[in-house]
């Protein structure tokens, strides 16, 4: 089973790369048909993906939620799911050439972490992992996609008028408000894995709140959307102030996805 | 007096909450980049002795407890609360508006139509149409979700809820820590109760590493009841007895040490590593076990240490203190004597004990109703979004529309156009 994971892996590495170059010839020489193939193409990658983990899942007998590896894997399938949700549902196919770099840049983060397979200890061995991982698998989802529209929202201004990519970038109000859906999506399931967090934590640990480095930076990005939420709603900072948060909070979640593990050791050092 | 109201303005405004929002998320990064809870000596050996300092002045070393973070905290709670107390009056009238209201509905978008007005309400997705009673024109009236105003005031309320849980749970909670091997019977804190710890079950793996630890254990009431109440608790499997919560926290090895004075046993017990055993007869002198090495190997330059969790080498770290003074430190084997004066120690039996947590939290219940709370205001606040749709008939019997949807009124306002221009297609096809 872990034969064929990895060939899907490899073949949804290079779906994703695929993808991406093609997202940015259809930015570069302007070919509307560009745009389909390589959504085309990333739905193919995310399918693989899907299976791939699927696959992993099967072979080591458990949600595979629990290391690096995994949850970088499964990062990357929310943020191709997500993103694919948001290009398809506003047809905002030049979304995808700053997405795709994002994703891909997931993967391969996952490619360099190791693949092998741990059994779970014991306070892992819990029905509340499934749901409190895939919640955030979705939030980090949402989360990025918001960050890519962040971007796209402050170089709004500096693309030429009338030209392609301002033709195909929707008007600043619209992209707020997509950007605005995605962190609304992001901040309800951060909201439900802190909370899953915390009952699994209390079952666990004895105490639903620890000040553990990874709880903590939950709370700091939780604390930031929630300052982009507000800002939005107040008049003279929506936009810009609102979009600069939406970037400065995805860098919270990397921040919480990776410097909190690699950097700040915890109780959730496993993960 | 002025100056009064200017400053309640101010803490209830929302200028404020952002501000309060980004102090505490700067306040939580400091909490978690530097090591909390270590002693003075600790941070004055790690950083500079100016860092050092600062970083106990300012009780940067206990930042979730300090007085800083707390205030921080409590003037967040008077925010959220003073803000949901001057908006509730205005959200009330707002919600009786939206439900009863038919002249005073807001609206921004507006589009005539000609036929009937139902039909636009139906593919407007809004409930069926109020009619007004007290205007001589017939006016049509509807609105839906309602509820979507109070999602912010909801979500304000939970947050306050979950404070306030966590604050009291930390006030008022007890929290006791017992450990022992199968057959202990351990008292409780300053309770009266007594933990008998009946059996204890490392379930290892082919592997060797650890699937589950499980303990059977029974709480008697001595006070109240000789009866006692048993349960099995296992990691994420923690059991209700008597009002506290027992947790199985974790292990660790234990081993069985004897004393022999003379050549006659002087004393026998289970001590757990990291435990000491006193000497009966002798309180000034201690041997303390450090640590249990159940394969044990000497590592060079590194120390001892083990190859595995079996017992196939079993090796016993020690120390032995008299008055408070260490007299030495070594590595003891199973069948090794350790020979202190007339005195002759020796480890034998290890086996695992269980570390027991047993708490007492009251407030964990609104801590929870505040976490379901945040997330119902939540949902209101982003997929329950209050619309309305009006409709006047003009003399000419074409009714005029107007209709606003608070916050996607982007998405209503397509829905809007797409209506009306549904309905100019349809005609000028029939035309």
């Amino acid at each position: 089973m872990f034969e064929i994971e990895n060939t899907l892996f490899t073949i949804v590495m290079f779906s994703y790369l695929a993808a991406m170059l093609l997202y940015f010839f259809y930015v570069a020489i302007k070919k509307e048909g560009l745009s389909k193939v390589a959504f085309g193409i990333q739905i193919f990658g995310f399918v693989l993906h899907t299976a791939a983990i699927i696959c992993r899942g099967i072979g080591a007998g458990r949600l595979p939620l629990t290391n690096q590896y995994e949850f970088a894997t499964s990062f990357a399938w929310g943020l191709c799911l997500l993103s694919l949700i948001f290009i398809f549902r506003y047809r905002f196919y030049v979304m995808g050439a700053f997405v795709s770099p994002v994703i891909f840049l997931l993967i391969g983060y996952a490619a360099m972490q190791s693949r092998e397979v741990r059994d779970l200890m014991p306070a892992l061995r819990s029905n509340w992992l499934g749901i409190h991982v895939s919640t955030a698998i979705i939030a980090y989802g949402a989360f990025g996609v918001a960050f890519v529209l962040g971007i796209i929202f402050l170089l709004r201004d500096k693309l030429k008028e009338k030209g392609f990519l301002d033709q195909h970038i929707p008007e600043k109000e619209k992209l707020d408000l997509i950007e605005y859906r995605s962190v609304a999506l992001g901040i309800l399931f951060l909201s439900f894995t802190i909370i899953t967090g915390s009952i699994w934590a209390e079952r666990a640990w004895g105490s639903y709140w620890s000040w553990d480095p990874k709880e903590t930076w939950s709370l700091i990005t939780w604390l930031i959307y929630a300052v982009y939420l507000h800002l939005r709603i107040r008049r003279g900072y929506q936009g810009k102030s609102a979009a600069i948060f939406a970037v400065a909070g995805f860098i919270c979640v990397l921040f919480t996805y990776v410097g909190v593990n690699t950097l700040i050791p915890g109780l959730h050092s496993y993960g | 007096m002025d100056v009064l109201k200017k400053i309640l303005k101010f803490i209830s405004s929302m200028r404020f909450a952002i501000i309060l929002l980004l102090v505490l998320a700067f306040a939580c990064s400091i909490g978690s980049l530097i090591p909390q809870g270590n002693t003075y000596a600790w941070y004055y050996s790690n950083y500079s002795e100016r860092t050092a300092a600062i970083i106990l002045a300012l009780h940067l070393d206990d930042a979730f407890h300090s007085w800083w973070f707390i205030l921080i905290t409590a003037f967040l709670c008077i925010n959220l609360l003073a803000c949901n107390i001057t908006r509730f009056p205005s959200l009330v009238r707002r919600t009786k508006k939206y439900m009863s209201s038919l002249s005073e509905a807001p609206g921004d978008l507006n589009a005539t139509f000609e036929g009937s007005p139902e039909e636009v309400f139906k593919k407007m997705g809004m409930k069926a149409p109020k009619e007004s009673k007290d205007s001589s024109r017939r006016v049509l009236y509807s609105c839906k979700n309602v509820a979507g105003l109070w999602g912010a005031w909801f979500c304000h309320l939970g947050v306050l809820l979950l404070i306030l849980g966590y604050a009291l749970g930390q006030m008022t909670y007890k929290e006791y820590t017992v450990y022992g091997v199968p057959g202990d019977i351990k008292k409780i804190g300053d309770t009266s109760l007594v933990l008998s710890i009946d059996d204890f079950k490392v379930s290892l793996r082919e592997d060797d590493t650890v699937e589950q630890y499980t303990a059977d254990i029974t709480v008697y009431d001595l006070e109240h009841s000789s009866e006692g109440q048993s349960a099995q608790i296992s990691v994420n499997h923690p059991a209700d007895l008597y009002g506290l919560r027992f947790y199985q926290n974790s292990t660790g090895w234990a081993a069985k040490i004897s004393v022999e004075k003379g050549g006659e046993a002087l004393q026998s017990s289970v001590v757990c590593a990291g435990d000491y055993l006193v000497f009966s007869d002798n309180p000034d002198l201690i041997v303390y076990f450090n640590a249990f090495y159940p394969d044990y190997v000497m590592i060079q330059g590194s120390g001892p240490a083990t190859r595995s969790g079996s017992l196939n080498n079993p090796a016993y770290l020690y120390s032995v203190y008299y008055q408070g003074q260490i007299l030495g430190m070594n590595v003891l084997m199973t069948d090794d004597v350790l020979t202190i004066d007339d005195y002759t120690v020796t480890f034998s039996e290890p086996q695992s004990y269980t570390l027991i947590q047993i708490k007492r939290d009251s407030f964990t219940f609104l801590a929870f109703i505040g976490g379901v709370v945040i997330m119902a205001g939540l949902f209101l606040a982003f997929y329950v979004q209050v619309c309305s749709l009006q409709a006047v008939e003009g003399e000419d019997g074409v009714w005029t529309f107007t209709g606003s949807c608070k916050k996607s009124n982007m998405v209503f306002r397509n829905k809007f156009k797409e209506v009306f221009n549904s309905d100019l297609k349809e005609k000028e096809k029939n035309v």
